[in-house]
């Protein structure tokens, strides 16, 4: 089953994950101002969650991670050696 | 600008290809991106000329080409084997599989002499290609997609089917495939 990690310093808040989210899997903490994961069962690993968030703040574990043919190899074998 | 060029020479026999053609991995990389631009473009231009009514043409086409695929399995009137021998004419680089929100007992949902099942596409060309082009996931290409699946899925069940789409992200797209008994 999927894992999701979200790291509560760097959520900002936003609930654009929870707006974003077809399977509802997050919710808002009201009292903390930060997401929270409550149907974590249901995520399908669409990652739409990741591309809309504005702070990178979650991780999916454990998914299928999709084929990416269309990255330049030699692009980011630089990109690699760099970061 | 100068660019490597590395010739290929070889022998050329009618009929027989010399295995030099075949070219190494950044052959296929280069060749691989260069038709992704060239489809996501054409695809834009027709979306661009033609509008809405693009997706309506390309969806048949792709339904056509579903049905010429479907015709060479055998039929079926068992959903998962259905879906099986779909995987088949779609190939690996279109990996689905049925999802069912944890909530829901079986993978199909009957509802007035019709079967609904969600499918899950994990990978996918087009996606690729779109991402490739810098354009959004939806339009001509997707809708082509659409109808070999469709087209496919008729000519093995014998049904009259439809495809819905629920959510596209980056890494999974989620469509609902509704299966109409009732024959073509
Ligand atoms: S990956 Fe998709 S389904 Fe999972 S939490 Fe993110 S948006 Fe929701
Ligand atoms: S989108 Fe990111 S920053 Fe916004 S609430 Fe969700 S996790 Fe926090």
């Amino acid at each position: 089953m999927v894992k999701i990690k979200i790291d509560e310093d760097a959520c900002v808040g936003c609930g654009s994950c929870v707006e974003d989210c077809p399977n509802d899997v997050y919710e808002m903490d009201e009292a903390k101002n930060k997401t929270r994961i409550i149907k974590e069962e249901d995520c399908m690993a669409c990652l739409s969650c990741h591309e809309i968030c504005p702070a990178q703040a979650m991780e999916h574990q454990d998914i299928h991670v999709a084929k990416r043919l269309y990255i330049d190899r030699k692009v980011n074998n630089t990109i690699n050696k760099i970061i | 600008m100068e660019m490597e060029l590395k010739e290929i020479r070889g022998t050329f026999k009618p009929e027989l290809i010399p295995p030099e053609c075949g070219g190494g991995i950044d052959d296929y990389e280069e060749a691989l991106h260069v038709l992704m631009k060239f489809v996501g473009s054409m695809a834009n231009a027709l979306e661009q000329v033609s509008g809405r009514g693009a997706n309506a043409i390309v969806y048949q086409a792709g339904k056509r080409m579903g049905h010429d695929a479907g015709k060479l399995m055998e039929k079926t009137d068992n959903l998962e084997n259905a879906m099986q021998e779909l995987s088949q004419i779609l190939g690996k680089e279109f990996y689905f599989e049925m999802w069912k929100p944890s909530s829901q007992e079986s993978f199909t949902i009957e509802r007035s002499g019709e079967t609904e099942v969600k499918l899950l596409f994990r990978d996918c060309v087009v996606r690729q290609t779109l991402r490739r082009t810098g354009l959004p996931q939806k339009g001509p290409l997707c809708y082509l997609l659409y109808g070999y699946m469709v087209g496919a899925v008729e000519e093995v069940m014998d049904i009259k089917g439809k495809l819905d789409i629920n959510h596209i992200g980056p890494n999974a797209c989620l469509k609902t495939l509704t299966i109409n008994w009732g024959g073509k």
